[in-house]
C-alpha cells in the first residue's frame, strides 16, 4: 500500500502513489510517551503552531493565505493511541492538474516546513499573548466535554474504572496542566517533539514518488532519534467480585448507561480478530444482540451498542434509556453476554458479521485518511498490512472461538447518569 | 442512459429517467472498493399538509411523521432490514431532514443483492398498528436524546424563533406527544403521496459498471407495477418576511452559554440555476464577513468571544432560508452586539472588493473540487441540488463567473433588522442565580 523508507534512524516516510483522490494529503505524526503534562503541552503547542509563523505574523494573513491555495485544509490535532500521545499535522490541497493556477502543492509543502520550523518568535520563545489565548482555547476544549452529557458518562466511567492510566487520560491533558505553562515549557515542549519524537510523515495522492522523497528529506532535516519503546502497560485487571455501580446526575432527561467490561485481549494479541467478531455479534452493528433485543424487540432505546476499544482491553456498552428503566436495561444488556457465554450464537450472526467487518476495513480504504490511519495503527503488528490476512483471519473464526472469547468478558462498572430527582445530590463536578 | 462528460473534473456521470419517473444517476469513481448508493424521496419533515394523493382536499398530518415513516420503512413482515444488508456486509443507514428522506448504504461487495435490496425495502411498505406503537418507545427515546443535547436545541431554538407559522420550525422527530398520535393508516397516506417513483431520485456513486447497473435497475423497476405519477400538491402558509421571536433564551446545564444570530431569508423563491447562484453569493459572502481570515473572527477570538466551537451557516430550501452565525462564549451579549455591527457595517457601505472575492472564490472552488473524493457528499448533494433544479456540477462553472456586484445584491436579501434574530442557551445555576 504505502513505500515505506526510513529516513533517518525514528523518521519514516510513507508514500502513496494514487490517482484515486483530486487532492494530496500530508500527515506528519509525532509521537511521545502519553502524561497529562505531555498531552497539556502539546495540545497548546499544535494550537500556536497553527495560530500564526514568521512568513504570516498573524492569524489573518496565514488564513487568508491558506485561502489563496484553493482553501488547502492545513490544522494539527492532539490525539492519544494506547499509552502514546500524537501531535499531527494535516494538510490537504487540490492536485495542480484541476487547478488554472499552478505551484500550489510547492508552496503547500514549504508552508508546512514554515508551520513546523518557523513559529511566531519573540525573545526566543512563543509570543506570550498567543499562548494565553491558546491555553483558554484548550482549557474551553477540555471544558465542553461536560456539555456533551454521552461524552462526559464515557470519560466518567473511564476515569472510575481506570484511574491513573492511559486509558483515562484525556488527549488534552487537564486543566491544571494547560494553566501550568509557561513560554520556556512551551518551548522545551517544541523542541523535544522536533528533535526527540518518533515520526511518521505520510503522502497520499498523484505525486512523483522519488522527486517527493528528495523534497521531504531538503525541506525536514531532522535529526535521528531513539524509536519509542513499546510500554507494555499494566493491565490492571482486578478481581472479578469487585464491580461497582456509581450513579451521577445531572439536569437532563435521558438516562445515560455505560457498562465497561474488561478483557485480556488487546490489538497485539493473537485472539484480537475473534474478539472483534465476538465484540461485532454482542453489540457493534444493527444485526447485533444488543440492538436486536435492546431497541428492536424491547423498544428501550435509540441506540445501544458495544465498543471494544482494543489498545486497553475494554469493552463498553453505551444505551440512552428512559431513567426509570435502568435495572430492566442492565438485565437485558447482561442478558445478552450470557447467551454468547453459553454459546447461543448464529452461523448467520458471524457470517453478518465478517461480512460488515470486510466492508468497514475495505471501505475505509477509500479515503486517504483512512489508508494512512490503519496503516499506522497496523504497523505496530509488525507485520506488512493486507486486507486478504485480515479477511481470511475473520473467515476462519468460529462460534467456539466467540464463545471462548465471551468468557473472557468480564463486567467491571456501571455508570448511571440521569437527571436530577427531588433533592438528590448535585452531579460531579467537572 | 446519457452520458454526461465533466472534463475538468475529470468525472464521467450517467443518467436514465426511468418508465416510471424514477430518476437514475451513476457516477463511476475510479480506484474506489466501495460504492455508496441513496434513494430519496423529495419529503421531509416541512411536508406535513398536502392534498394525499387521490383526494381533493388537503390534509395535516402529526409532525414528525417524515421521519418515523422512513424508521417504518425497516421493519417488514419477514423482520428488520438491516439483518439483510449485514448478510451482504453493507452499512446502511437513513436520515430525515427538512426537504427529504434518503435510505442509502455503502458497500465494498455484493453491489447487486445490496442494490435490490434497498430499492424493494423502500418500495415496498408494511405498517400494522403493533409495529407503529412498537417505535413509539424507540423514537421517543431519540427525541430524548436531542433533547439533552444543547447544540441541537441552539440550533432549533433559533429556526424556532425565525418563523411563525412555516413547518421548517417543528423539531425534525417531532415530540412524544405528536408521534403518540400517528397511526399506520397516516403513514400508508404519506407513503402513497411521497414515495412515488417520480417524486424520487437514486444515485449510485463509486465501484460501478454504469452499463450493467443501469439495467440493473431499470430491470427491478419495470417488473413492479405503479400507480400514473401525478402533481403533488403541498400547501405552505404565508410565511412574513419579519422573524416571529426577536430574543429567546434556554437555560440547560451546560457549563458555558451559547448564542447564535440567526438572518431569515427574504429570497426564497428561486430554484435552478439562480438559486445556485444566490447560494453561492450569500455564502461567499458569509466567508468574507465571517470567516476564520475575516477581521470580526480575528478581532473577536483573540478577545475571547469565540472558541473553536464558532460556525456559522447558510442553508436555503423553496420556502425557507437562513443564515445562523455564533459560538460557545462567555459573553453572549458581547458577541451578539458584535454580530449585529458588522452586520450594519456591511449595510451601510459594501466593503469587498474583487481581490476578496478572488481570495473566497478560490477557496470555495477548492472546496468543491475536495469534496469529489468524498462518495457521500457527492450522493447527498447532488441529491439536495437536484430536487432545487441545480446541478452540483454547475457550482464551480457559476464559482467562476460570480461578480462582486452579484454578493451585494444576494446578501441585500438578509440584510434588515427585522430579520435578525438571537438564541442563547445559558448555564442552569446562572438562573438560579437570579
Amino acid at each position: 500500500m504505502f513505500q515505506s523508507i526510513e529516513l533517518k534512524q525514528g523518521i519514516n516516510l510513507h508514500i502513496r502513489k494514487t490517482d484515486q483522490f483530486k487532492t494530496v494529503n500530508f500527515s506528519f505524526k509525532f509521537k511521545q510517551a502519553l502524561s497529562e503534562q505531555a498531552a497539556a503541552e502539546r495540545s497548546v503547542l499544535a494550537n500556536v503552531l497553527l495560530h500564526s509563523n514568521e512568513q504570516y505574523p498573524s492569524n489573518p494573513a496565514f488564513r487568508s493565505y491558506l485561502d489563496e491555495l484553493y482553501g488547502t485544509a492545513m490544522y494539527m490535532d492532539s490525539s492519544k493511541r494506547g499509552n502514546e500521545h500524537y501531535v499531527t499535522l494535516l494538510a490537504e490541497s487540490v492536485n495542480d492538474q484541476y487547478l488554472s493556477t499552478g505551484g500550489v502543492l510547492d508552496r503547500v509543502m514549504n508552508l508546512l516546513q514554515v508551520v513546523l520550523f518557523k513559529p511566531n518568535v519573540e525573545n526566543g520563545v512563543f509570543k506570550e499573548s498567543i499562548i494565553k489565548r491558546e491555553k483558554d482555547s484548550v482549557i474551553q476544549r477540555i471544558e465542553s466535554l461536560y456539555d456533551d452529557k454521552t461524552r462526559y458518562a464515557q470519560q466518567r466511567l473511564v476515569e472510575l474504572l481506570r484511574p491513573n492510566h492511559p486509558a483515562s487520560i484525556g488527549a488534552n491533558g487537564t486543566i491544571e496542566f494547560v494553566q501550568a505553562i509557561t513560554p520556556t515549557s512551551l518551548w522545551e515542549a517544541y523542541q523535544k517533539m522536533l528533535n526527540e519524537d518518533e515520526l511518521d510523515i505520510y503522502v497520499v495522492g498523484d505525486i512523483d514518488e522519488e522527486q517527493m522523497t528528495n523534497t521531504i528529506k531538503q525541506a525536514f532535516p531532522l535529526e535521528s532519534r531513539t524509536p519509542l519503546q513499546k510500554q507494555q502497560m499494566e493491565q490492571q485487571n482486578s478481581d472479578s467480585s469487585d464491580r461497582s455501580h456509581v450513579k451521577e446526575t445531572q439536569d437532563m432527561k435521558q438516562g445515560k448507561l455505560h457498562i465497561g467490561f474488561e478483557t485480556p485481549i488487546t490489538f497485539t494479541h493473537p485472539d484480537f480478530p475473534i474478539m472483534q467478531i465476538t465484540n461485532g455479534i454482542f453489540g457493534g452493528y444493527p444485526h447485533a444482540k444488543l440492538f436486536m433485543n435492546v431497541r428492536e424487540k424491547e423498544s428501550m432505546a435509540y441506540y445501544v451498542s458495544s465498543s471494544f476499544s482494543s489498545s486497553y482491553g475494554l469493552i463498553f456498552v453505551l444505551a440512552g434509556i428512559d431513567a426509570s428503566k435502568e435495572e430492566k436495561a442492565i438485565r437485558l444488556i447482561d442478558e445478552q453476554l450470557e447467551a454468547l457465554k453459553k454459546g447461543e450464537i448464529t452461523q448467520m450472526e458471524i457470517d453478518q458479521t465478517v461480512a460488515m467487518l470486510k466492508n468497514q476495513l475495505k471501505e475505509a480504504l477509500d479515503s486517504a485518511r483512512g489508508q494512512i490511519e490503519i496503516f499506522d495503527q497496523y504497523k505496530e503488528l509488525g507485520e506488512p498490512f493486507k486486507v486478504e490476512n485480515w479477511f481470511s483471519k475473520w473467515s476462519s473464526v468460529t462460534k467456539d472461538d466467540v464463545q471462548k472469547m465471551a468468557k473472557t468478558i468480564d463486567k467491571k462498572m456501571v455508570y448511571f447518569l440521569s437527571g436530577k430527582e427531588e433533592s438528590s445530590n448535585e452531579g460531579a463536578p467537572l | 442512459m446519457k452520458e454526461l462528460h465533466f472534463k475538468q473534473i475529470d468525472e464521467k456521470m450517467y443518467h436514465e429517467k426511468m418508465d416510471n419517473g424514477l430518476d437514475v444517476y451513476i457516477l463511476p469513481k475510479k480506484g474506489f472498493s466501495k460504492t455508496f448508493v441513496t434513494f430519496t424521496t423529495k419529503y421531509g419533515a416541512i411536508d406535513n399538509t398536502f392534498v394525499p394523493r387521490g383526494q381533493t382536499e388537503p390534509t395535516n398530518v402529526p409532525d414528525g411523521i417524515a421521519h418515523f415513516l422512513e424508521h417504518k420503512m425497516f421493519e417488514k413482515e419477514e423482520g428488520d432490514v438491516f439483518q439483510k444488508f449485514s448478510g451482504f456486509g453493507a452499512a446502511a443507514n437513513a436520515f430525515t431532514s427538512f426537504t427529504r428522506t434518503a435510505y442509502l448504504f455503502s458497500a465494498t461487495d455484493h453491489l447487486y443483492e445490496n442494490t435490490e435490496t434497498l430499492l424493494n425495502f423502500v418500495q415496498e411498505p408494511y405498517f400494522t398498528a403493533d409495529t407503529v406503537e412498537k417505535e413509539k418507545g424507540i423514537i421517543g427515546q431519540e427525541i430524548t436524546m436531542y433533547d439533552d443535547l444543547p447544540d441541537w436545541r441552539l440550533y432549533f431554538g433559533t429556526i424556532d424563533n425565525m418563523y411563525h407559522k412555516h413547518a421548517a420550525k417543528i423539531d425534525i422527530a417531532g415530540t412524544i406527544e405528536s408521534i403518540d398520535k400517528i397511526t399506520a393508516e397516516h403513514l400508508y397516506t404519506c407513503y402513497e403521496t411521497f414515495y412515488h417513483p417520480s417524486n424520487m431520485l437514486m444515485f449510485v456513486v463509486g465501484s460501478v459498471q454504469p452499463e450493467e447497473m443501469m439495467a440493473y435497475i431499470r430491470e427491478n423497476q419495470s417488473k413492479k407495477e405503479f400507480a400514473e405519477p401525478s402533481e403533488i400538491k403541498r400547501i405552505f402558509p404565508d410565511e412574513p418576511v419579519e422573524v416571529a421571536i426577536k430574543e429567546n433564551t434556554l437555560y440547560m446545564d451546560v457549563q458555558k452559554p451559547k448564542v447564535y444570530v440567526g438572518l431569515k431569508a427574504k429570497e426564497t423563491s428561486l430554484q435552478g440555476e439562480e438559486m445556485l447562484k444566490h447560494e453561492l453569493a450569500v455564502q461567499l459572502t458569509l466567508e468574507l464577513a465571517f470567516g476564520r481570515a475575516s477581521d470580526f473572527y480575528f478581532n473577536a477570538y483573540e478577545k475571547g468571544w469565540v472558541d473553536e466551537s464558532y460556525s456559522f451557516d447558510f442553508t436555503l430550501e423553496k420556502g425557507f432560508g437562513f443564515a445562523i452565525i455564533g459560538s460557545d462564549t462567555s459573553v453572549p451579549d458581547d458577541l451578539t452586539n458584535a454580530i449585529k455591527k458588522e452586520l450594519a457595517k456591511i449595510e451601510e457601505k459594501w466593503p469587498y472588493g474583487l481581490s476578496d472575492l478572488d481570495r473566497v472564490r478560490k477557496k470555495k472552488i477548492g472546496f468543491f473540487l475536495r469534496a469529489l473524493n468524498s462518495v457521500e457528499y457527492i450522493a447527498n448533494q447532488f441529491t439536495r441540488y437536484a430536487f432545487n433544479d441545480m446541478d452540483l456540477f454547475d457550482a464551480v462553472p457559476v464559482l467562476e463567473k460570480m461578480t462582486v456586484a452579484d454578493l451585494q445584491q444576494a446578501f441585500e436579501t438578509l440584510q434588515g433588522e427585522s430579520q435578525q434574530t438571537v438564541f442563547s442557551i445559558l448555564p442552569k445555576k446562572d438562573k438560579v442565580k437570579e
